[in-house]
């Protein structure tokens, strides 16, 4: 190995996030090494990673999570907090807390004289309050700027509160395009402060299951499930674990994660520091995917035999009725956006249906992309892809054109032009595995049979674009760089 | 000067003024910014109202530069400009404004100068130099109207007497703000005004335009607006009158309706006709549901403005024993502080409740778990439902942030709100 992954995602060659090109086109071009990063002349808001970052730790017991920064860096918590509560609902919890957010609130005064203070007192508060295991400090494109340095605040601190492990997260804003660089940020420094490359004696059947903050309940017992069913117990972690999960990590026969890219630069870290062997495939949804995703960790716990069995079982009894969905939706031509995982594993999944796939929106192409884009390539015809990280502008454009008759993933702009849409990461409700398949099969089928809503919403409603802009090529202000 | 805040309500002010102005129609924020400010900002304020996005331009919808490491070591205004243009070309609006993030902020980026280019074009782009490190979302909403005071309101070629302008209530920082918005035009009309809301009825730049034609600016609230007010006096000769809260209830309702009446020279008649015939609309309602609801002693937590309207209400007009005020916003000026206090504590029957000021989650939580008075109702945000559950005790989500429901049109607000007020209150425990 080379120097230490970054955990900036950019640094990955031949990974780009702008990009507007036919399916074959790109998957030749890769091929031969000639896609070039690019970049958007004109673009609309992104996700930071710092958002990644702080989601994907929420649910952890025992938590206090300082975010240094001004006020408003923690906006988007809101999302990982709604998850949480919603998430211990459904587990059965009687009190329903709120996750420990503490916002160091970096003000004029600490961008001239440093938010050194603000994040001792930050701290301070943290363990008089709660006496935390685990105190998560975030950093800011602020902090990051005016060049506080928290790792050595956190060292420091450390030696004052011992019980207590205080951990810098590196998730500065600026520092990627790429909002999964995040998830990177926060398992360098579980693996840097936590783990800290300690081999500890494995248990058996022990699987880390590494799972983001949109996986439902329900999607977690789907997957416990069917990793009980090949003798493995999951770890299940870091959504809704503790730290006592955490460190159990090193112990695993295995990894594998339920998203794409979630983890998996760790998974890889794992097989490095710890010998334990990873499974990354696909994301678990659909019929082809949870075959794939199934196969491929009972292949590294040596279980190919068993998983085959229950993988007929299971196609046994889900056939017939995908076959009942199927026919609701053969033939449909669909437009599909989402995150790197849910885009490629619902591009997949349409297919069970027998859907045609005419556009894919999907946040960065990489090496991993060019696998689903090979496979994608053999079973629909020619399609568009989009590599943008939401962007509507240029999806409203392209749906436009297209005119397909379902719009799959985030719902807020096709709706408003009349196409029938369904949400494929809902975090609420089942979309994993073989019965998510079913839920999610249903739902399209019931929104493309039923669209009334969307057709009177886009009588009434109108997108802010100029008309021109529907007329122009919707990959205009992708330029070179 | 901001405060180590845990769970803290809304965002920064850039978050602030994002959320003040996509509420006005066709008007187009742009964000010179880090990658993350759109939904950031989004979702600290309109993300926690209720499930309702302005649905013009919000989240990742709204144009943005995106500063990445090149732009903050470099600069970004070249950046900004594309972005600027790209705007201008797609987005159908009215006008833009291009804010600042904390990273434009700190590495100084001149936006001035980069929005003058646009204007001299004859494109209307404006800034707003306020990054959001200066403060939080109270602070988005006054700095959104010093900028329209500077630069997009008109000298009055002619007054209205009988036009109003109403302040103080924050869209999407105050869940209810369209409902509310709603009932207090609908009240105002009563009385022959013309209400001038500013973010309902797709109102747009135009309207702030030429809102120095109106008599009266109305600011409801009990410390928001004071600068801005002074300054739109000044400069555009407008008085204003400050009612504290927005009223709840038959009492404190009429009691606007008055106050306004007063300040307008209003025939006292016909607001006494109008308060006769919106009381007894209140009062036939509540007559068919005597004692439906249990006596409650209770504890509310939220800003100022909706802590004032429900404690006064649930205490002077409903008979319920108030027994804890949490304030949650920061209050620096003293004597907002007292007017705060002044309103709380002077009820008509029930002797006052203890107030407390706080703004971090563990401090609120702490006033509440640690009240030695039994409580057995609490409305506050969806933060206060954690120790309400922990205490056992009927809970409502009233007040900012609020994710406990969807939130169109309703409000607690005027005559008709209290109703729902009431309504939301049944629990049939």
């Amino acid at each position: 190995m080379g120097t230490q992954y970054s955990g900036v995602r950019e640094s990955k060659p031949g990974r780009l996030n702008d990009l507007g090109i036919q399916s074959k086109e790109a998957e030749a071009q890769f091929k031969k090494g000639c896609l070039k990063r690019a970049d958007r002349s004109f673009s609309q808001g992104l996700q930071c990673q710092q958002i990644n970052s702080m989601a994907c730790l929420m649910s952890l017991e025992d938590s206090v999570f300082v975010s240094h920064s001004p006020q408003g860096c923690v906006g988007c918590a809101i999302m990982a907090i709604d998850m949480f509560r919603v998430g211990q609902a459904h587990r059965g919890e009687k009190i329903i807390k709120n996750p420990r957010i503490i916002v160091t609130n970096l003000d004029q005064k600490s961008v001239v004289f440093g938010g050194e203070q603000k994040l001792k007192e930050s701290v301070r508060k943290a363990v008089e309050r709660y006496n935390p295991k685990l105190i998560f400090v975030y950093a800011s494109c602020a902090s990051g700027i005016i060049g506080d340095d928290i790792d050595s605040i956190c060292a420091n601190l450390e030696t004052e509160f011992s019980g207590t492990t205080i951990i810098p997260i590196h998730c500065e804003g600026f520092k990627s395009k790429i909002c999964a660089s995040g998830f990177d940020a926060a398992f360098l420094s579980i693996n840097k402060y936590i783990l800290k490359k300690k081999k500890l004696p494995s248990i058996p059947n022990l699987v880390n299951l590494f799972a983001p903050t949109t996986v439902s309940y329900a999607d977690q017992k789907e997957m416990e499930r069917m990793l009980k069913s090949i003798g493995a117990e999951a770890n299940y972690i870091p959504f809704y674990s503790s730290l006592e999960k955490i460190k159990r990590i090193p112990q695993a026969v295995a990894s594998t994660s339920i998203c794409k890219v979630f983890a998996d630069e760790f998974m890889k870290t794992l097989e490095e520091d710890y010998g334990i062997p990873y499974s990354h495939t696909v994301m678990p949804i659909g019929i082809r995917n949870t075959d794939k995703w199934f196969r491929g960790i009972a292949k590294i716990l040596g279980k190919e035999a068993e998983v085959e069995k229950i993988i007929a079982e299971e196609h046994k009894r889900i056939e017939p009725l995908v076959a009942k969905i199927r026919s609701r939706l053969e033939g449909k031509r669909v437009f599909i956006c989402g995150g790197t995982g849910r885009s490629f594993a619902a591009a997949a999944l349409i297919d069970d249906f027998g859907m045609r796939l005419v556009g894919l929106e999907t946040p960065t192409y990489d090496e991993d992309a060019q696998i689903d884009v090979e496979y994608l390539n053999t079973i629909h015809k020619d399609f568009i892809i989009d590599v943008a990280n939401m962007q509507p502008f240029e999806q409203v454009n392209l749906v436009k054109k297209l005119k397909p008759d379902a719009f799959i993933g985030v719902p807020d702009w096709a709706a408003k032009l009349g196409i029938p849409t369904t949400h494929v990461l809902d975090g609420k409700r089942p979309t994993m595995g073989y019965d998510g398949l079913l839920y999610l099969g249903n739902k399209i089928a019931d929104q493309l049979s039923n669209p009334g809503f969307n057709k009177k919403l886009a009588a009434h409603v109108k997108l802010p674009y100029r008309d021109s802009w529907y007329e122009e090529n919707p990959f205009k202000y992708i330029v070179g760089v | 000067m901001s405060f180590v805040t845990e769970n803290p309500r809304g965002g920064c002010v850039l978050s602030g003024i994002n959320s003040v102005l996509a509420a006005i129609d066709r008007v187009c924020p742009i964000l010179h910014s880090g990658p993350g400010c759109c939904m950031q900002t989004t979702a600290a304020e309109q993300g926690q109202s209720g499930h309702k996005h302005a649905c013009f331009v919000s989240g990742v919808s709204l144009p943005s530069s995106n500063m990445l490491e090149k732009e903050v070591v470099f600069g970004g205004v070249d950046k900004l400009r594309t972005t600027i243009q790209g705007a201008i070309d797609i987005i159908d609006a009215s006008s833009y404004f291009v804010l600042t993030g904390c990273t434009a902020g700190i590495i100084g980026d001149d936006i001035v100068s980069v929005t003058e280019e646009f204007r001299q074009k004859g494109h209307n782009v404006y800034s707003i130099e306020t990054p959001g490190f200066a403060g939080d979302s109270n602070l988005g909403y006054e700095a959104v109207w010093n900028t329209f005071i500077d630069k997009i309101i008109q000298p009055a070629k002619k007054k209205d007497s009988a036009l109003v302008n109403i302040f103080g209530i924050i869209p999407y920082h105050d869940p209810f703000w369209a409902g509310t918005l709603e009932e207090i035009e609908r009240i105002l009309s009563l009385l022959g005004l013309k209400v001038n809301t500013f973010f309902t009825k797709h109102q747009g730049i135009d309207v702030i335009e030429h809102c120095s034609e109106a008599a009266l600016n109305i600011i409801i609230n009990p410390w928001i607006f004071k600068e801005p007010a002074k300054k739109f006096e000044e400069k555009f000769k407008v008085p204003s009158i400050r009612f504290p809260f927005a009223p709840i209830g038959a009492t404190d309702t009429s009691n606007f309706l008055r106050q306004v009446a007063s300040a307008l020279n209003l025939s006292n008649e016909l607001a006494e006709k109008v308060i006769a015939q919106e009381e007894d609309y209140v009062y036939s309602y509540l007559a068919q549901s005597i004692g439906v609801l249990s006596w409650k002693r209770f504890a509310v937590a939220g800003d100022a403005s909706s802590a004032i309207a429900i404690t006064r209400y649930l205490a002077n007009d409903y008979s319920f024993s108030p027994v804890l005020v949490v304030i949650t916003e920061p209050v620096f000026r003293p004597e907002d502080k007292e007017r705060i206090i002044q309103n709380i504590t002077q009820l008509e029957y029930a002797p006052p409740p203890k107030i407390v000021f706080a703004s971090d989650q563990w401090e609120i939580n702490k006033a509440i778990r640690e009240e030695p008075e039994e409580i057995t109702l609490l409305v506050g945000s969806a933060n206060e439902k954690e120790v309400a559950l922990e205490k056992d005790i009927q809970f409502l989500n009233g007040t900012f942030p609020m994710n406990e429901r969807l939130v169109f049109n309703r409000t607690y607000c005027g005559y008709r709100g209290s109703l729902t007020f009431t309504e939301d209150l049944y629990d049939n425990l």
